[in-house]
This record gives structure tokens, C-alpha cells and sequence, in this order.
């Protein structure tokens, strides 16, 4: 067994105007040359109202992709939790889960745009409740068979699922966090912290000391998988890589910050709005095979990270340098990362 | 005349779900085969006692088994949910089946799920009405912005748009008087519930048709309708396979309540079987199953039957057996007759 898993990150975004049926056979071939290269999970992100991206819905493109990809896990990555109600997602769960013959991994975040918040008839400020609440909830739904519980949106009374996951006692349950309270609620209420894709390694190393002691005091043990997040581009040379990811990579991050994702992150590192180069510094991982094993390696051994997500595709991305990405990381880094670790 | 498959995907307690979603994928690929024209996927939640599984999720994977079939959502409880969701949710499924979705919606009636929900059963109509009308303005604009008794939409733009234009069929399963007049403002078609009788259904299709007018709507070109079924060489040998299943069945959907948003005179589900299947179902030898379905095509005017053929511990040989029953000789007996 080897020491890192690695996933593929599906976030498909597309820029508006591109042909969405075209964006879909892309994305099954993405997916399809994971599961021939020996990629060990999938993950789709999820936002709503997206616009100026394009992008599908989480739920029924992991159903979908599943076809395509039977033996890579399912990552959920993440859910916006505080949105939804309970018994809707325990029930959309438990059915990914059986239909893929258990290879669900169910990762929650709470959320951080307004425009969703409203349509969801919540706000921003009763995130952290609803999603603690929610999650509770959504556990309890399935490994009891009665459920009766009163939330601040929804009752449960005498409730029981109409189906229960495959995996007992529950699917993998992995918080996505950037804040610092979020890791430490991410130590006592799930099985591991999702390292979030956007923060610095030094960040994530203070950080990875926080969610440290909050498992102590939780009494929990460090986790055996612990799971984050990083683009990738894999070329010949750093230069190479920085000039050929630049106009996608440079896109999408202005997204996030017109999105507000930063106002999430610690106050020494979020500033998403910065210049490339700046962003590039620890952030992403841009290069040649070598170098990219070693940034690897780093998270590793800096960290403890064994289950790098990598988001090899970005907006205005052409599909041939996506594959050739995941095929020099699978054929060159991946064997690099095993002799160095 | 089209045909559908409902895949209730409904099993008892404790059957292996896995093996058993390996059984509904085998009746989509038959579909598939046999010339179907479309798959329909209903939706409970909290449905034990017996096990389900959830409608969106099923029908995304399931086109991957049967590419030229429609998919229809038979129903979606659309009084639970927000717009914004489902809007999304099924716009997805358009784009990954090239513009397979038609959206069947309906109320809901069962307390568990408005509680799980956060809502109530009196609030059901309004929202109802306010998220169809949501849901089309996001299919169909730019920049919604629209307040409802339970979601804000503030200049919202969908992540993805239907690939069908201006949006996917919209269907109303409606059981009640009130509902369906409904179906004949808000939807494309009335889709005509599986539980009642002819006579109920004719007093209904006046209805509806009064409702067209009044919108100044034409009647539509398509009409479906959901009905059981149980097709055998023979009358007796339909009696027999049929009678376990069909009367377990109808003892949950009357624990549940289903009856309640039935029309007083055709309200009581927990009826002896011989009398259930009369004029209700779809029963009997194939051709008294071709006369049954000629029959509801010349009445009522249906021309694609939704066809319930899977009951709860039925083996799945026996629903593979009587889809290709149909597929063999009534489908082309009632082509014959029409």
C-alpha cells in the first residue's frame, strides 16, 4: 500500500457561453482516465448561482460520474451544509452510497456566500448553528432507526430513513475548514480535517497544530487518512508551468474573491485578490515532476497530508492539457512521491 | 402512444439495497431494449417501513444505463424544497442526459416530510405555486430576483441552464379537484394519477379541460397517465402472481394517508383486490391489457402510460418477464387497434 492516496478535483467550471453537453463528455473523460490511471477518488465541489461560472450540481454529477469511474471513492467536497435540510441530504447520500456499493465520502463546509444563503430562505449569521445541528442530524439519521430531534428548521419525529448507507457506521465525514474555529469544530465533530486548497503551507501548518490539540481534547486519535486540497499543473519546468496555468489559474481565483471566499480565511493570509506570482508562493503546485514530488512530499511530511485532492482542470482550460497534466502526475510524480517518502 | 417504466425501487426492510439497485438498473437497460420511450422515478423520504431509493440521485445514474430514455421526475415533492435547488439540481440532469428531463411535480402529503422539512402541510399550496414559478423564471432568466414566503432570490443567475428551451416539459400529478385545475394553469400537461378510476378521472377531465380554456390553453399533445400493472398469459395466472403484492402495496400507500387527497366517492384504498383492479389497473391476459389501455386512450385521450410494474418482494425475473410480455405483444396489439 502506498503511503499517499490521490484524488482527481472536479469542479466543472466553465466560463458562461461554452457549451455545457461538450463541458459534460469532457468531464466523463477526466474522470475515466482517473479511474484507468489508478487515481483512488473523485470529488465535485458545489456552488449555486455560480454565474459568471458555469458549472453542474454535485449530486447528480457524482451520481452520474460513478458510471464511469466504478472503483474511485466519491468525495462530496465540499457541501454546503447549513443550506439544506437533513433528512434530504442523509436520503441523497445513502443512496450514492449504495448505488456505488459503499465509496461515499461525505465532506461538509458551511458555506460563505450571501446570494445562497438567501435563496435558502437563511443567512450567514445562523451558518454555524445549522450546520452543527444539520450534521447531527444527518448521523443520527443514519445509524438510528427512529429519529426524533427538533432543529431551528426542520423536526424530526419518530423519523426513519428510507434507506441507510452502505458503510457502517457511516460514511467517511470530513469538515472542510479555513478558519480557525472551523478546524477546531472539524477535530470534534468529524472523522478528518479537509485541508482547504487556497491556504499557504505555513498556514496550514499552524493550523495542523490547532486541529492537533483540539483532538487532544476531544480524545480522539489522529486521523489514519487526512485529506486536502491543491491545484496542480505538472510541465517540464516551473517557468513552463507558471506561463501555461496563468490565464486560467489568474481567472478563477479573481472568481473567488468577487465570491468572498477570503473573508473566511485567517487575517494573515486572506488576500486572494493578490497578483499571480504572489499567489503561486506555496500555494499551488506548479512545475516539473521533481518539483512537484517535493511539494508533495512537504505536505506530507510537514502536515501529515495522505490524501491529496488535485484540481488538474481550470476555467478556459483546453481538454488535451488537463489529460496530459493527470497523465504526467500518475506516470512520472507519483512514483517520484513513493522513492521520497 | 409512448410507454414508460416506473421504477418504484421500493423493498422491505431488510433486503440488501445494493443487490437491489443492481435489479432496477437491469429493468432500465431492458426499457432500453425493448423500446420504451421513458423511465420515471418517484420520491419518499422517511419511507420505512419500506427502503427507497432517493429520486434525484437514481435518475442521474441511471441514464447511463438506458441513453435514449426520457427521465422523469414521478414526482417531485415540490412544496419541501427551495427553488434554487431543485432548479439547479435538475438543470444538471438535463445537460447530462442532452435534454432527456421531463419535471413532474406534486404537493406532498405526508406530515413526516413537511416536518423534516420545516414546513407544514397548510403552507403547501403557496409554496408549491411560488417554487414552480421560481424554478421556470431560473430556467428561463437572467438575473431573477424574486421573494417568496421562504427563499429570496436577489439577482440570481443558474449555474446551468436546461438544455431543452425554453425549459423541460413540466408536469402536474395532481390527485384532488383543486389540483388538477392547477395542473391546467401551471404545467404543460396533467399527469394523471395511478390510483383512480376511469369515471373519477372523466369527471376530472372536465376539469381540467375548463381550466385550459379559462388560461387559453390548448389541450396538450401529450397526456400521460401512471397505472399499475400485472400482465400474465392469462386472467387467473394474473390473479394469482398479482394478489400478494397488490394488496401489501395499497395497505402502506392507505397507512400513509394517500387517500386523504383523493376525491370523496373514490377515497378508500383499502379495497378487496378483484375490486381494486377493476377499472383501476391495467390486469389480465395481454389482450384484456391492449383493451384496457385502448380504452383509457379513447376516454381520456392518454397516449403515454407510465407502467408500475415492480411491488415490494416481487423477484425481478417475474418485472423483466412482464416488460417484455409488452413489449412483445401488447405494444403492438394497441398499435393495431388505434
Amino acid at each position: 500500500m502506498s503511503v499517499m492516496k490521490y484524488g482527481i478535483g472536479m469542479r466543472t467550471q466553465y466560463a458562461a457561453g461554452t457549451e455545457m453537453q461538450t463541458a459534460f463528455e469532457e468531464q466523463m473523460e477526466q474522470a475515466r482516465l482517473a479511474e484507468k490511471l489508478g487515481f483512488d477518488s473523485l470529488m465535485k465541489s458545489s456552488h449555486l448561482a455560480g454565474h459568471p461560472l458555469q458549472e453542474f450540481q454535485q449530486l447528480p454529477f457524482l451520481c452520474r460520474v460513478m458510471a464511469e469511474a466504478p472503483s474511485l471513492r466519491l468525495i462530496t467536497g465540499v457541501m454546503l451544509l447549513s443550506l439544506h435540510k437533513p433528512l434530504d441530504i442523509a436520503e441523497q447520500l445513502a443512496t450514492m452510497d449504495v448505488m456505488s456499493s459503499g465509496r461515499l465520502i461525505f465532506g461538509v463546509g458551511l458555506g460563505y456566500r450571501e446570494v445562497e444563503f438567501k435563496a435558502f430562505g437563511t443567512t450567514s449569521k445562523e451558518r454555524v448553528k445549522r450546520f452543527e445541528e444539520n450534521l447531527i442530524a444527518i448521523k443520527r439519521l443514519w445509524t438510528e432507526d427512529r429519529v426524533s430531534m427538533t432543529g431551528s428548521h426542520f423536526e424530526l419525529d419518530d423519523a426513519a430513513l428510507s434507506l441507510k448507507p452502505s458503510q457502517k457506521p457511516t460514511p467517511p465525514v470530513w469538515i472542510g475548514a479555513n478558519a480557525d474555529a472551523a478546524i477546531v469544530r472539524a477535530a470534534k465533530m468529524a472523522d478528518a480535517w479537509f485541508v482547504n486548497p487556497h491556504q499557504r503551507l505555513d498556514t496550514i501548518e499552524r493550523q495542523a497544530k490547532l486541529y492537533k490539540r483540539a483532538l487532544d481534547e476531544a480524545g480522539k486519535p489522529f486521523p489514519n487518512d487526512l485529506p486536502g486540497c491543491r491545484e496542480v499543473f505538472v510541465a517540464n519546468s516551473r517557468e513552463e508551468a507558471i506561463e501555461a496555468a496563468k490565464p486560467f489559474l489568474a481567472a478563477k481565483y479573481k472568481v473567488y474573491h468577487q465570491w468572498g471566499q477570503d473573508e473566511d480565511m485567517p487575517d494573515d493570509d486572506n488576500d486572494l485578490s493578490l497578483d499571480y506570482d504572489e499567489l503561486l508562493e506555496d500555494r499551488f503546485m506548479l512545475g516539473s515532476p521533481e518539483e512537484i514530488a517535493e511539494q508533495v512530499i512537504a505536505h506530507n511530511k510537514r502536515v501529515g497530508i495522505n490524501h491529496l485532492i488535485l484540481n488538474f482542470h481550470w476555467v478556459g482550460m483546453p481538454q488535451a492539457m488537463c489529460l496530459e497534466s493527470m497523465t504526467r502526475f500518475a506516470e512520472e510524480v507519483r512514483p517520484l512521491v513513493e522513492q521520497g517518502i | 402512444m409512448d410507454y414508460g417504466l416506473l421504477i418504484r425501487s421500493q423493498y422491505k426492510a431488510g433486503d440488501d439495497m445494493v443487490a437491489a439497485f443492481d435489479d432496477c438498473m437491469a429493468q432500465a437497460r431492458l426499457a432500453e431494449k425493448l423500446g420504451f420511450a421513458s423511465l420515471l422515478k418517484g420520491s419518499h423520504y422517511a419511507g420505512a417501513p419500506l427502503q427507497e431509493l432517493q429520486q434525484i440521485p437514481f435518475l442521474s445514474r441511471v441514464m447511463a444505463e438506458c441513453p435514449s430514455l426520457r427521465l422523469i421526475t414521478g414526482i417531485v415533492l415540490l412544496s419541501l424544497h427551495k427553488p434554487l435547488d431543485i432548479a439547479e439540481l435538475l438543470a444538471t440532469i438535463d445537460v447530462m442526459s442532452n435534454g432527456k428531463l421531463t419535471f413532474g411535480a406534486g404537493l406532498g402529503y405526508r406530515e413526516v416530510e413537511f416536518q423534516g422539512f420545516g414546513t407544514t402541510q397548510k403552507d403547501r399550496v403557496a409554496r408549491f405555486e411560488e417554487n414552480l414559478e421560481a424554478v421556470v423564471k431560473l430556467w428561463t432568466e437572467d438575473n431573477v430576483t424574486l421573494k417568496g414566503s421562504h427563499f429570496n432570490l436577489d439577482n440570481v443567475t443558474l449555474s446551468c441552464k436546461p438544455v431543452q428551451k425554453p425549459h423541460p416539459p413540466i408536469w402536474i400529478g395532481a390527485n384532488a379537484d383543486a389540483a388538477v385545475r392547477r395542473a391546467a394553469l401551471m404545467s404543460d400537461t396533467w399527469f394523471i394519477n395511478p390510483h383512480q378510476r376511469m369515471a373519477t378521472i372523466e369527471r376530472q377531465m372536465e376539469i381540467y379541460k375548463r381550466g385550459l380554456e379559462e388560461a387559453g390553453k390548448p389541450f396538450p399533445d401529450e397526456l400521460p397517465l401512471m397505472r399499475e400493472l400485472f400482465v400474465a398469459p392469462s386472467r387467473k395466472e394474473a390473479e394469482e402472481l398479482a394478489r400478494p403484492y397488490l394488496e401489501a402495496k395499497y395497505k402502506v400507500y392507505h397507512q400513509w394517508g394517500q387517500d386523504k387527497a383523493m376525491p370523496k366517492g373514490d377515497d378508500n384504498l383499502n379495497l378487496d383486490f378483484d375490486d381494486l383492479a377493476r377499472d383501476r389497473f391495467l390486469f389480465g391476459s395481454p389482450d384484456e391489457v391492449t383493451e384496457q389501455i385502448v380504452k383509457f386512450n379513447k376516454n381520456l385521450g392518454a397516449n403515454h402510460f407510465i407502467l408500475g410494474i415492480h411491488w415490494v418482494s416481487m423477484p425481478n425475473n417475474l418485472v423483466l418477464d412482464m416488460m417484455n410480455i409488452m413489449a412483445e405483444e401488447v405494444f403492438p396489439q394497441v398499435e393495431q387497434a388505434l
